[in-house]
Formats: structure tokens, sequence, C-alpha cells
């Protein structure tokens, strides 16, 4: 029974990441993460505030201690962070490389009085 | 084959930092070709001077963007001219012209779209086993996950007609567009064909060739790319 419930964490922890790159340009990606970064926060808090209130919780998925579980939520956190700011730098990447071969274009066209 | 300069291709050719080879490479060419299109990639040597000597056409990145890039950049130039097809070619010297002009005539038989050339099917001079080794594991991965079947996934040597270079558009600026090249093969069904090339490896290009390492950055830039959009 306990290893059923870590196996549904993994696998919902492999499809969170893999929902927050497949929809991060939707808005409903977006607000998903907010909501994601709000739950974060309010576990943060209760596992502060009521410490026995994650141990039970983490009884229930079957991984040890309350810490444990907020480690391992802030790990799949800390990976969603990772990708998407790597997929965003990209993102920004390209939109200079399209402004850059813009320029070098028409640089050219001009040099060698190229007409569309 | 006449040796008249042929009008209706274009020559395509990245360039980064090969200031000491390049007017060789492009003199050749243009005993053949009118329309070569060497892209600088930002050199910090003297490619450009070189370049500007000859009778190709330069156009210039004001930043360094990467071989992908450079390939696009060139693509989008090319499209301007009055030319049916388009051949993208190395500046180190390592492809021989022979082997563009046979891609060429496959190409004018229309049966097909775009033509690699394959250096397994042909041959390499001077490859280094380590090389060789890590280059099949590439193309084994690539067979894999492009959905093109081919024995040679990373050549430089390709020829297309209009209809592939206007649709073309590479996203991976690195030595990754090679892999994507393929994908875009694969989405856009282009027929294709691989021919054998020969491909020299002098000190100078040897010197130039990716370190194996990179093969890493390219595995997941590609897989990322399929799970994101």
């Amino acid at each position: 029974m306990i290893f059923l419930f870590q196996l549904v964490v993994v696998l919902v922890a492999i499809s969170i990441v893999i929902v927050t790159l497949g929809s991060r340009s939707t808005h409903s990606g977006r607000a998903w993460k907010k909501i994601a970064l709000v739950l974060l926060a309010v576990g943060m808090v209760a596992g502060v505030l009521f410490p026995e209130l994650t141990n039970t919780f983490a009884k229930i998925f079957g991984v040890g201690r309350g810490a444990d579980l907020l480690l391992y939520a802030t790990s799949i956190a800390f990976i969603g962070y990772v990708l998407n700011g790597y997929l965003r730098q990209q993102d920004q990447r390209d939109t200079l490389f399209r402004l850059a071969r813009k320029i070098a274009i028409l640089e050219a066209n001009d040099r060698y009085n190229v007409k569309k | 084959m006449t040796k008249s300069v042929n009008d209706e291709v274009a020559i395509i050719i990245p360039v980064y930092n090969e200031a000491s080879v390049i007017r060789h490479v492009l003199e050749n060419v243009q005993k053949r070709f009118k329309y070569i299109i060497c892209i600088d990639d930002g050199s910090r040597d003297d490619s450009v001077g070189e370049i500007i000597k000859t009778k190709a056409m330069l156009v210039q990145h004001p930043i360094n963007m990467g071989q992908g890039a450079a390939l696009q950049t060139g693509i989008e130039f090319a499209r301007q001219l009055p030319v049916k097809f388009f051949v993208t070619f190395d500046a180190d010297g390592q492809h021989r012209l022979e082997d563009a002009m046979a891609m060429l005539t496959e190409l004018k038989t229309d049966k097909f779209d775009i033509i690699l050339g394959s250096r397994f099917l042909g041959s390499s001079i001077g490859m280094k086993k380590n090389k060789e080794r890590i280059l099949k594991l590439a193309i084994g991965f690539s067979n894999l996950t492009s959905g093109v079947k081919l024995t040679d996934t990373h050549n430089g040597l390709r020829a297309f007609n209009r209809n592939v270079a206007e649709t073309m558009q590479i996203t991976m600026p690195d030595m990754a567009h090679a892999s994507e090249i393929l994908e875009i093969i694969a989405s856009q069904k282009y027929r294709y064909k691989e021919i054998p090339v020969t491909i020299e490896y002098t000190d100078y290009s040897k010197a130039k060739g990716q370190s194996l390492i990179n093969a890493v950055n390219i595995g997941f830039d590609m897989l990322l790319r399929k799970v994101s959009k």
C-alpha cells in the first residue's frame, strides 16, 4: 500500500514537471504555477505552526517524516524553476537572434542592392 | 556537367574564425558558382577581410550566434536571390565541390527535395577512431528521435530546392541544428536522399572539431524541446 502511494507521488512529480514545461506559455499554465507556489508557501507555514500535521500527510504518502515531504515538494519546485528559467532564457535568446539576423540581412541587402 | 559558372545555385557558407583558410575555399567555389553567401558569425579574426577580397557576398552577424543561426541567416538571405537550388557548405575546406555537384544533379531530377551528404556511405580521410565512435552514437540517437533514418546525421554538406529553403526554420543556434534539420525533414515530409561524400579531415579541421562532451548539451536541448512548447 505504502509502495503504491510512493509510486503515485513519483508519477505526480514527473507529470508536474512535464505539464509545467508543456504549458509555460498559456494563461492556465502560468496560473497553475502561481497556485502551486502559494500551496508550497501555505505548506511551509503549516509545517512551522503544526509540525505534526505535515507528519500526518507524510504518513499518508508513505514518505516518513513531514520534513521529508516538504523537502520533496521543494525539490520539485526547484527543478521546475530551473527548467523554466532555462527555457525562458532560450526564448529571449531566440528573440535577440532574430533581431540580429534581421539587421545582418538588411545591411547585406543594402550592400548588394538586393530587392525583395 | 559544364565547367561554366552556375548561376541557379546559392552556396551558403557559415564562417567563424576561418581567416587562414576561407579565401582559398572561396576562390575554389567561385570558379563554379556565381552566388556564394558567407555568413560571418562574429569572427574575432580577419575572416571578414578575407571574404571581401573574394566574389562572395558577405552577411555579417553583429554578435556570435552559432552555426545553426548562421545557416538560417544564409538561407533567409539566399531566398531573395534568383536561384533555384541551395547548398550548405563548410568553411574549413573539408567538403569537396564534386560532391556538391553530384548532389545538384540528383536535385535536378526533381525526385527529391533535399540531398544529404554521408561520409559513412563515402569515405573520410583521416577521421579519428574516437570521433567515429561518438558520431555513430549520435547517429543512433538521431535515428531514434528524429523520424528520419540516415547513415550520417551530422554532415554539413546539404543541397535543397526552393520549397525547402522557403519553409526551413532552424531555431537551434548551435550544433543541435543538425538534429533539428532532420526533425524538420520528417515533419515537413521532404523527399530526401543520402549520397556518399568524401570529407577530408585536415589538421586544421580536426583542431576546430566539436568537443565530445558537447553531445550532452545537444541531447539535453533536443529532449527538453520535445516536452516544452
